[in-house]
């Protein structure tokens, strides 16, 4: 090992010099250039990424080329859509891995140590997880459309399509911010993914039957999938007799997606980091 | 300079760090000591603002940590060398942390050739021995220039030429008027080039002093062979001497081999043989420590 002259010579007041809030906006910037590379470096994003397209294309090509003479057959304008559950699910995992990995190898504690202030990360990564949403969403809208259309689709008609992808790409960068926050409470990976797979697979899908329309309306992952739209055959799997309108369902998912960070951050605040 | 005020931490009912205070010094190396649980990982921690004090304080040229605008280039740590994601290159691992600090991305290929990483540059960590990641580790500690290092044994897994590599390298930088506080369980390693340590044990504060003070602490010990034990003890028996019977040899502390060998002969007590052992440091911190150890080998 040798040693060498660092090219960069600082003044002693860049050394000392008190942070200030408008310091920590530009650190954000700073943070978001960090996660970039983190982001764009790392083999399991981009498999995360092919894995939503595959998906997509498989499930919106397959429901495309199994469809029977007496079913009516569904246009790719609406296939597209069908796979996107799944796809929220990989966007809501990709969120939770966004921070559990820095926590469970340590760089979480390197990057604290590098800018204290936790909120600028937590805008980074909260920035950083809906623009992973919004790409695995797009990926696996493109790549749905793509796969009806190969699987014998017809394209169909265009007047909904902006509108349907729009709600759909909410509902994914949603899921992502949400994953986010989980992993931002629960800390590990394991238990961050399982835990939000048995809540949207096992505990809502089961439980559901049992309460009221009411109750109903404020489950997470229900009110998400009604950001859904797919035609009149598209249906979600919790009924509800009497559904509020979209934007409502939003509201509520970005509810959660909102406290979850929070309390995410507030957890960040207070507890040590190892 | 670095000043510790009052640090205290409480686990539960445990307090792992107790009302510690001192100071490390500009252009000195500072050896942070302690026998396992004796809390310098935690006040490591607590001085970069990982975790939250009970009480006290840590500045840094009269700023706390968390208030600096950009940490790094004031502070470089290394708390732990496992601190990388398996899945980054070391250079991927560094130009985010660059990234992240506003530091140009130049420096990145520097401070890989300053730990002799440029040929591991582009592998990815998760292959890395400990002693490679214990340097890449210090490649980030160092990507800022930073003033003060605030090393957790950095030495584990570093092998010879990396220890001396190291012990040159924090040497330079407090030659050069930068402040090193570097905890490690190589007493030995540290006495090397350490000029003060701070000596703690169940948390407390026991010692803040310059290496030579503190070796200076226990006076040598003199071992005399006789068949006149009794006689020999008697005339050396007063203030401050003690004597320990080691089947035929005496263990003298508190005299030197000159005195014994003075009053041996003004008696006319034969002796067979004569020696004197200076303590090393090493044992002087451990008699320092050994009532606080938290886990003592059996």
């Amino acid at each position: 090992m040798t040693t060498t002259i660092a090219t960069i010579p600082w003044t002693d007041d860049d050394r000392t010099a008190v942070r200030t809030h408008a310091d920590d906006l530009h650190a954000i910037t700073a943070a978001l250039r960090s996660e970039w590379i983190k982001l764009t470096s790392l083999r399991a994003n981009a498999v995360i990424l092919a894995l939503t397209a595959f998906i997509s294309a498989v499930i919106a090509g397959g429901l495309a080329a199994t469809a029977s003479a007496s079913d009516p057959a569904l246009p790719a304008s609406e296939l597209f859509i069908y796979p996107l559950p799944l796809v929220a699910m990989l966007a809501a995992v990709a969120g939770i891995l966004m921070f559990t990995s820095e926590a469970q190898h340590g760089t979480l504690a390197v990057i604290l140590a590098a800018r204290p202030a936790r909120w600028v990360l937590v805008t980074a990564k909260t920035v950083t997880a809906a623009g992973v949403g919004l790409a695995l969403g797009i990926a696996g809208m493109a790549a749905g459309f793509a796969g009806a259309a190969i699987g014998g689709a017809e394209l169909g008609g265009g007047s909904h399509l902006v509108t349907r992808a729009l709600w759909a790409s909410l509902y994914i960068v949603l899921a992502a911010l949400i994953g986010l926050g989980v992993g931002m409470i629960v800390r590990h990976t394991a238990a961050a993914i399982t835990g939000l797979l048995m809540w949207s697979f096992v505990v809502e899908s089961l439980f559901a039957p049992l309460l009221p329309d009411a109750v109903l309306h404020l489950l997470p992952f229900s009110a998400g999938y009604r950001l859904l739209d797919a035609g009149s055959q598209f249906e979600a799997p919790v009924v509800i007799a009497h559904q509020l309108a979209r934007p409502a369902y939003a509201a509520i998912f970005a509810g959660y997606a909102l406290v979850s960070l929070a309390v995410g951050t507030v957890l960040l605040y207070r507890r040590d980091t190892n | 300079m670095i000043t510790v005020t009052g640090l205290t931490k409480h686990y539960g009912d445990r307090t792992a760090v107790d009302d510690l205070t001192f100071t490390v010094a500009d252009g000195r190396v500072t050896g942070f000591v302690g026998p396992n649980g004796a809390g310098k990982s935690t006040t490591m921690r607590m001085m970069v603002g990982l975790t939250q004090p009970d009480a006290g304080e840590v500045r840094f040229g009269g700023v706390p940590y968390t208030n600096l605008r950009n940490p790094a280039r004031l502070v470089g740590t290394v708390l732990d060398p496992r601190c990388m994601h398996p899945g980054h290159t070391a250079r991927n691992h560094l130009r985010a942390m660059a990234a992240l600090s506003d530091i140009p991305a130049a420096r990145v290929d520097e401070v890989l050739g300053e730990v002799g990483l440029d040929s591991a540059a582009d592998q990815r960590t998760g292959g890395f021995s400990l002693g490679m990641r214990q340097r890449l580790a210090l490649a980030g500690a160092l990507l800022g220039n930073p003033q003060v290092l605030i090393l957790d044994e950095p030495s584990n897994g570093l092998d010879p030429d990396g220890i001396r590599w190291l012990r040159n390298h924090l040497t330079d930088f407090a030659r050069t008027g930068g402040s090193v506080f570097v905890s490690s369980h190589l007493i030995g390693e540290l006495a090397m080039f350490a000029d003060d340590l701070v000596v703690v044990g169940g948390g407390k504060l026991l010692a803040a002093e310059t290496v030579d003070a503190i070796a200076a602490r226990q006076s040598a010990t003199v071992v005399a062979e006789t068949t006149q034990h009794a006689e020999l003890a008697t005339v050396l028996a007063g203030p401050g001497v003690c004597v320990d019977t080691d089947g035929d040899r005496l263990v003298i502390r508190g005299a030197t081999k000159a005195a014994v060998s003075q009053l041996a002969f003004e008696h006319g007590i034969r002796l067979v043989g004569l020696s004197e052992t200076a303590p090393s440091l090493e044992d002087t911190l451990l008699d320092m420590t050994g009532a606080s150890a938290e886990f003592v080998s059996a």
